[in-house]
């Protein structure tokens, strides 16, 4: 069944720091998606939400349009950032037992977890204590333990961090399984290379604000065009620097990346290119989803730090509207009316720039 | 939640060695007091000589004090000596006029033994010089039987311990050790627990109170449990040994202590539970956990005090009615026979009250101070939460 996480309107102070900013998303069942955003963004608290374990000062969860409850929990399935389980209690009965807190009979809790174990391969440490373990295996029991009552909803807390090559494979797979078996998969991570393998779509958020939502195609393939531009003798570029309307993004061995505006013609970089010396590669290129999140936050924190913003953009916000489904941001007339407190919006993605204190302690991150 | 709390504590070595030492202690406790006294409760009394009529009496005199004795005939003094010496008998009466016993006995002996050698020298020398004045057997008997003249003090103070006071000493003892070692479990549980984090997976899907309440009852039901099982095996091994403890009231002090040690760590646990919610380092919780050790160990000092004194002072009176306290006060004025049976009702509804109060604000410290980690939390942060 079909279903849908929504995240409307949340905000939470801790003090003075603002953790969420009347953060509203949503994420639908049936993919993964990437929860992402600088240390101190929010993502935690938001996540933490889900479970009721922050109070929140406005908004609310809802699953499928009822408030997340006490009932609804017991089906979802959650790994906190810092992993949690009882060090002294043996693999597998720490398992069951968190299998048993969601409701299942002891049988059946204990059919599940021969299972998950043996899937995440761990089995042959079933009846070790869980302190015993390696960090990569202590991770995997941790998410058999999210995953053993079989939950329609999985938010994950940097599930990815900390592990070898072959765990992260092995968790990897597991999250695009669920996904691909109807489930709502909501992961956060640092390590965007890997979420832009794994995910359908992310949601970044900075500062307690979602700074941009939706397909990770979309968000490559949309935006400023890219040239990947390799000029013999010039390995730093140095060639397309004044260049008008053309912007140096990234030099890597020699590889240089630019973002041209609308109106700058390719001919005219060629031709740049080429008084420099031979040219060896010259590539339309996909935005990174590094170039997207730095963009994102960088343009949020330059927004906030000279106001009023530079520029209105509002081209895709039906696209916006129908990647973030039901999300009144999502909406036109709510970004229209959000334009009109003072954000601005890319042609991918919309970034909201109220004035609001700082923020950055680990606190709640 | 509970049933995983008392599966890992009996799992746990430190269970098994703590446990082991408290039976040693309650073994010591019931059976050193004994041995000071003496408890023999059998005897072989070897007879040389004298009218059959003499074994009824040494028969008669062992009831009276409380001992069974084996009449053994010697065909005579030196046959019996020999046996005497070797240990086949404890005592020798020789109808010709004397006793035998194997060490000297002295005044202060008060041990069973000692004074069913004295009460039979007394009796038997008693009989002979009545039958040296004359008396027929029937008149000797009638001036044996002695009543001495009741004796009456203007005060109501006590001279002696009574075997209920014994009792209440030995209960506010096992209270304070088994409260002291659950509550710091709770304690460090809850600490564990933060310290891990696993209890943000927890709390992801119970209730703060439900994870509260599980460890709380789980603990308690090991704590009852264990508490049950030391009072049976020092109740069947003082019967064992002819132990004075079980003797008189001495049951109703064994009762009210099991209530009082229920109703204590109920009090007590959620206290606990708070402020293990509030740690989550070692040193974090020797600061919390000594002021609130502060109130159990004062009850713990004046009741010790005053069972010692011999009688109930009104601090103890007082105390008694109070629910960090009376876990050890109200036991003690049971022990004096001080306490009715309705101001032990009161005291236990004013306890069960005050639990109720002090469990729903530990609840709310609980939640509040459980998920925040990083630092101790403080006391004054949570004045909001207490406050709604």
């Amino acid at each position: 069944m079909a279903g849908l996480l929504e995240f409307d309107g949340l905000s939470r102070r801790f003090g003075t720091v603002t953790a969420l900013d009347d953060l509203s998303f949503s994420v639908p069942s049936g993919q993964v998606v990437g929860f992402l955003g600088p240390n101190g963004a929010g993502k935690t608290t938001t996540m933490r939400a889900v479970f009721g374990l922050t109070d929140l000062d406005a908004g609310s969860v809802r699953w499928n349009g009822e408030p997340v409850g006490a009932t609804q929990r017991r089906r979802f399935g959650y790994m906190p950032e810092e992993r949690g389980l009882y060090p002294n209690m043996l693999v597998a009965e720490e398992v069951e037992y968190l299998a048993r807190l969601h409701g299942m009979d002891t049988g059946s809790a204990a059919t599940a977890t021969k299972q998950w174990l043996e899937r995440l391969d761990v089995a042959d440490r079933a009846t070790s204590k869980v302190e015993t373990l390696s960090h990569g295996n202590q991770q995997r029991v941790q998410l058999a333990a999210a995953l053993v009552h079989d939950p329609e909803v999985l938010v994950l807390d940097e599930p990815l961090a900390g592990l070898d090559p072959t765990g992260i494979d092995a968790i990897g797979e597991v999250l695009v399984e669920q996904a691909r078996a109807g489930r709502c998969v909501l992961f956060s991570s640092h390590q965007l290379d890997l979420v832009e393998d794994l995910c359908e779509s992310v949601a970044i958020i900075d500062r307690g604000r979602l700074v941009a939502r939706g397909a990770v195609d979309e968000l490559a393939t949309s935006g400023a065009r890219r040239l990947d531009v390799r000029v013999e003798g010039d390995r730093q570029g140095v060639w397309a620097q004044g260049i008008p309307g053309v912007a140096v993004s990234e030099v890597d061995g020699g590889e240089v990346r630019l973002v041209l505006d609308e109106s700058t013609d390719s001919d005219v970089v060629l031709e740049a290119a080429r008084a420099a010396g031979r040219v060896t590669e010259f590539v339309f290129g996909r935005r990174r989803l590094s170039e997207v999140f730095r963009e994102a936050v960088g343009r949020l924190r330059r927004s906030r730090s000279s106001s009023p913003p530079s520029r209105w953009c509002c081209s895709s916000a039906s696209a916006c509207a129908a990647e973030v489904g039901g999300d009144r941001h999502g909406s036109v007339d709510s970004q229209a009316d959000f334009a009109a407190e003072g954000s601005w919006e890319t042609p991918d993605l919309w970034l909201g720039a109220r004035s609001g204190s700082g923020c950055g302690a680990a606190c709640f991150e | 939640m509970a049933g995983r709390e008392i599966r890992e504590r009996l799992r746990g070595r430190l269970f098994r060695v703590v446990t082991l030492i408290l039976f040693a202690v309650v073994a010591a406790a019931v059976v050193i007091p004994t041995i000071h006294t003496g408890t023999t409760t059998h005897q072989n009394v070897g007879v040389v000589a004298g009218p059959p009529a003499l074994d009824a009496e040494l028969q008669k005199l062992a009831t009276a004090v409380g001992l069974r004795v084996e009449l053994v005939r010697e065909p005579d003094l030196s046959a019996a000596r020999a046996s005497l010496s070797t240990g086949d008998l404890d005592m020798v009466v020789d109808g010709g006029g004397s006793i035998l016993v194997q060490n000297p006995i002295s005044d202060t002996d008060t041990s069973t033994g000692a004074r069913y050698v004295r009460a039979v020298a007394t009796a038997l020398g008693a009989q002979q010089a009545f039958a040296q004045a004359g008396l027929t057997p029937e008149q000797a008997a009638a001036v044996a039987e002695v009543k001495p003249w009741p004796v009456e003090s203007v005060h109501p103070g006590k001279t002696a311990r009574t075997t209920e006071e014994a009792t209440a000493l030995l209960g506010v003892i096992l209270t304070f050790i088994v409260l002291t070692q659950y509550l710091t479990w709770t304690l460090m549980g809850v600490m564990e627990e933060k310290a891990s984090r696993v209890v943000e997976v927890l709390l992801a899907t119970v209730r703060p109170g439900q994870l509260l309440a599980g460890k709380v009852a789980g603990i308690g039901a090991v704590a009852l449990v264990q508490a049950v099982a030391l009072v049976a095996f020092a109740l069947v091994l003082a019967k064992v040994v002819g132990s004075t403890l079980v003797h008189g009231a001495a049951p109703i002090v064994v009762a009210a202590t099991l209530v009082w040690l229920v109703l204590g760590y109920a009090f007590y646990s959620w206290v606990y539970a708070a402020a293990g919610s509030m740690a989550e380092r070692q040193d974090q919780v020797q600061s919390l956990a000594l002021p609130l050790s502060a109130p159990l160990i004062f009850g713990y000092i004046v009741s010790l005090i005053g069972v010692s004194s011999g009688s109930a002072s009104l601090l103890v009176k007082v105390l008694a009615y109070l629910p960090p306290t009376a876990p050890f006060a109200m036991p003690t004025l049971v022990g004096f026979g001080e306490a009715t049976w309705w101001q032990f009702l009161l005291s236990v509804v004013v306890s069960m009250v005050c639990t109720v109060l002090v469990a729903r604000m530990a609840a709310r410290v609980y939640r509040t101070a459980v998920l925040r980690t990083g630092r101790r939390v403080r006391l004054r942060e949570l004045v909001p939460t207490l406050a709604k």
